[in-house]
């Protein structure tokens, strides 16, 4: 808008208004908006390789899209007549825009004025609690928190007198708005305080690799509290905020790949609860049948294949973003299209841990299936699961917890579920790839086996005696496996109606596409908000 | 000259070594096989350049992370 504003003011029609402006305090305070923290302050962001929070949203939203709300927020100075000498903007610019054509609340840190902390008037703008917040609430419009600020500062207490307690201004608002609308958040700055909590309290959150850190606390604190040195790129850059601890979802190498992850994260997306995903025209043909698919998974049980490219070849051309694909990778989250309407595909990934579910990669699937039941997306489970992640390690993280947490999940799906096995569906962790409380719908590829536990390793367990006393001990285990293999035959289960239809690898695109299609009215059917379940485990 | 460790995203145990000490090596080529939950995981180079050494071999325990060879470059 300001590009516009300028723009608009310098036109041939207005060209006077430039430089005998209509009201003259207006277009200087104005003018001092867009200055944001002077020329000085802008380089020193430019070159520590940030933009400016005006030019990110310039870089965001659709052209000429931006309408500002509390421009004229900031601190003025008087002089001795009370004449306006200089404003100094609030650190924070907020307002709506359009996003691929829809329109969103948008806000962000001006990190060029103070480091980005708000306090007083200007507090009330953005953050949490903020006026940005209440117009996301209130008008049921996605929230976009470009976030690049420490938040609080000690010096807060002299300024007011006391010490406010923790929760005044809080994050009633910013929870609240994870069950109405989407709310993304780009971490763009060093962040810690409210702006981190924040970035949390978000459905999708990127940060970029070398310029962004977040934490709870930063090296500072750390150093006081425990003594230790430790920069703040190795506390909480991408390595350790997004690939180890998943704190924030995606990482992008620069600024402007960030963006992009939050333009696309929205594109498939509802505006609100209250509404279907957008559904778009899809010129990739829905009979697309994909021979290669039937030699992707290897004869032998012991080799992964791509998963990823299993994906690709399934859902439409170019339609897959995936979410978090550097944290708890023994299992993908990816949101994509079928015939141009959108679905959340939860696919284990056979390259790592065999696709067995430790903590985080049940961690990972739990969110991901909240997001999606959230905002009515049919759920396409890819399944080959041995069962959970198993040694010292994965019991000390809690996996079974974790794991039975995601059974738990799964089984309070409102969206319509369906699991297709590729390979493996071992255990309790297999039951997370499946509703048992819904029609439970289960396709299976001629490669699919199942059962409580794999037969390797179940043997041993379960007829230790029997080979114990055997004269040959290794060959009694071989023999009772392949007995036991024989009725592993997922055609068995399938002449049992256990499992509803086996197909041709090859017609899963088709077949898949059919499925979301019928998805529809019943998602019409259960559109607002989710009933909030019991005591998760 | 860059020194690059090539490490375990896995923990299970080394099945085979595919290479040897000063083979060159392209990105993405298979150096050795893990064994981790009852399956084969490929440990590919991560740039290209020459073997430098191995830090494991054939049956050793590995955990995650674990430095497994290095790559010159």
């Amino acid at each position: 808008m300001h590009d516009r504003e300028l723009k608009s003011e310098s036109d041939e029609d207005s060209k006077k208004s430039a430089e005998t402006p209509i009201n003259e305090e207006l277009y200087f305070r104005r003018v001092s908006a867009l200055e944001m923290g002077g020329k000085e302050a802008v380089e020193r962001q430019h070159s520590n390789g940030r933009l400016t929070v005006r030019e990110r949203f310039k870089e965001l939203t659709d052209s000429e899209s931006f309408r500002e709300v509390g421009t004229l927020g900031g601190s003025g100075e008087y002089d001795e007549n009370n004449k306006l000498v200089k404003v100094t903007p609030a650190p924070y610019v907020a307002g709506m825009a359009r996003i691929n054509g829809r329109t969103v609340a948008i806000g962000g840190e001006d990190f060029t004025v103070r480091g980005g902390t708000t306090f007083g008037a200007a507090r009330r703008k953005g953050g949490q609690g903020g006026f940005i917040e209440d117009l996301a609430h209130y008008y049921k419009i996605p929230l976009v928190n470009l976030i690049d600020g420490a938040g609080g500062t000690v010096t807060s207490a002299k300024r007011r007198g006391y010490v406010a307690f923790p929760g005044v201004h809080g994050f009633e608002r910013s929870v609240q708005l994870l069950g109405e609308v989407p709310v993304v958040s780009a971490v763009l700055g060093t962040a810690a305080g409210g702006p981190a909590g924040r970035a949390i309290l978000s459905h999708f959150s990127v940060m970029v690799r070398g310029t962004s850190q977040i934490f709870a606390a930063g090296p500072p604190v750390v150093k006081r509290s425990l003594g230790r040195d430790i920069d703040k790129e190795e506390l909480g850059g991408a390595a350790t905020a997004v690939d180890k601890a998943g704190t924030i979802h995606n990482a992008a190498d620069t600024e402007e790949e960030a963006l992009d992850q939050i333009r696309r994260f929205l594109s498939y997306m509802p505006q609100n609860v209250w509404e279907l995903p957008p559904v778009i025209p899809c010129d990739d043909p829905v009979d697309r049948c994909e021979t290669a698919l039937r030699d992707i998974v290897p004869e032998k049980r012991t080799q992964p294949y791509s998963m990823h490219d299993l994906i690709e070849l399934v859902v439409d051309k170019d339609s897959s973003f995936e979410i978090q694909p550097t944290n708890g990778k023994s299992v993908i989250t990816t949101l994509a299209r079928l015939d141009g309407r959108v679905v959340g595909i939860v696919a284990n990934n056979p390259k790592f841990y065999s696709g067995a579910m430790d903590a985080s990669s049940a961690h990972k699937q739990i969110r991901f299936m909240e997001l999606c039941d959230t905002f009515h997306i049919p759920l396409v489970f890819l399944v080959d699961v041995p069962g959970f992640m198993v040694g010292l390690k994965a019991e000390q993280e809690a996996t079974l917890r974790e794991g039975m947490r995601a059974v738990y999940v799964a089984g309070q799906l409102t969206v319509p579920t369906l699991t297709l096995v590729i390979r493996k569906c071992y255990g309790m962790a297999g039951m997370a790839t499946c509703n048992k409380n819904d029609i439970d719908l289960k396709l299976s590829w001629p490669s699919g086996e199942w059962g409580s536990l794999p037969v390797e390793g179940g043997v041993a367990a379960a007829f230790r005696r029997d080979i114990a006393n055997s004269d040959d001990p290794k060959a009694r285990e071989k023999e009772l496996e392949a007995e036991l293999r024989a009725y592993a035959s997922p055609f068995r289960t399938a002449e049992a109606f256990a499992v509803e239809e086996i197909i041709d690898p090859s017609e899963t695109r088709p077949i898949l596409c059919e499925y979301i299609a019928l998805a529809e009215s019943r998602l019409r059917a259960n559109l607002g908000p989710k009933r909030k379940a019991g005591v998760s485990p | 000259m860059t020194i690059t460790n090539v490490t375990s995203e896995v923990i299970g145990s080394v099945w085979k070594v595919e290479m040897n000490v000063g083979d060159a090596v392209k990105a993405g080529d298979t150096i050795m096989i893990l064994e981790s939950m009852k399956m084969e995981i490929p440990v590919e180079a991560p740039v290209d350049g020459k073997l430098a050494e191995f830090m494991v071999q054939p049956e050793d325990s590995i955990d995650e992370d674990q430095v497994l060879c290095t790559i010159e470059s």
